[in-house]
């Protein structure tokens, strides 16, 4: 079975016009930066719309709780609230957060993340390298710290390389 | 924790450490991918991480 098809995740998230915004890792990945991660975070937009087509998708992809033997399935009522929904998928784990750092949501994180596009016409939202960093150097757990300077090099690369693209343009 | 293994087009790159001990060459490797390749590159990794852990978890006693 398979356990980590993230793409696969935001594929079907974005298909159905899910309302969220890739954190963690996972957003750092796909900034660049050369780090792994075993499960996707997402903060997604609780309004009853959004969270019953996340609900949905959910439900496709036979999400439950993940430290949970009895196999319990996220309801509306876990999910419009502020917490973190721990579940394993079809395609890997997932954590669906209602807030991050210190009760921000989607809408406090909007103007923090970029449209990345994943193909096939999809786009999906991603927090910013910056952002990221700055989140993680709040957390300041060992984890956090440790994959500091990695984030910041891939921050730097980058910069870097759109600094050579305007000198060439 | 860091990916490893090198990516098909960073074979020809050499190491590029810097101060803080990151490789660069391998952000620049992952920076030459489109995001969705990033992401696939990383699913890979996983994928083999957790075959490999399945292969050598305790097993029970019968």
């Amino acid at each position: 079975m398979p356990r980590a098809r993230f793409a696969e995740i935001l594929r079907l998230l974005a298909e159905n016009e899910v309302e969220f915004i890739v954190v963690g890792m996972a957003a750092g990945i796909l900034h660049g930066a050369p780090v792994t991660t075993v499960d996707l975070d997402l903060v997604h937009r609780r309004t009853r719309e959004n969270v019953g087509r996340l609900l949905r998708v959910l439900s496709d992809l036979d999400a439950t709780y993940r430290h949970d033997p009895r196999r319990l399935r996220p309801g509306e009522s876990h999910l419009i609230g502020p917490g973190h929904q721990l579940l394993a998928t079809t395609y890997g784990d997932l954590d669906c957060l209602g807030t991050i750092d210190e009760d921000r949501g989607y809408d406090e994180l909007l103007p923090l993340s970029v449209e990345m596009a994943l193909g096939e016409g999809r786009t999906v939202r991603v927090l910013t390298l910056p952002a990221l960093i700055e989140l993680k150097e709040r957390a300041g757990r060992p984890k956090d710290l440790a994959a500091l300077p990695v984030l910041r090099a891939t921050l730097d690369e980058t910069r870097r390389q759109l600094g050579r693209g305007s000198r060439s343009s | 924790m860091s990916v490893r293994s090198e990516p098909a087009d960073a074979s020809q790159a050499a190491p590029d450490i810097d101060e803080n001990g990151v490789d660069r060459a391998q952000i620049r490797a992952m920076l030459a991918r489109t995001p969705e390749e990033r992401l696939r590159f990383v699913e890979a990794f996983v994928e083999s991480a957790l075959e490999i852990r399945e292969l050598n978890a305790p097993r029970p006693v019968r």
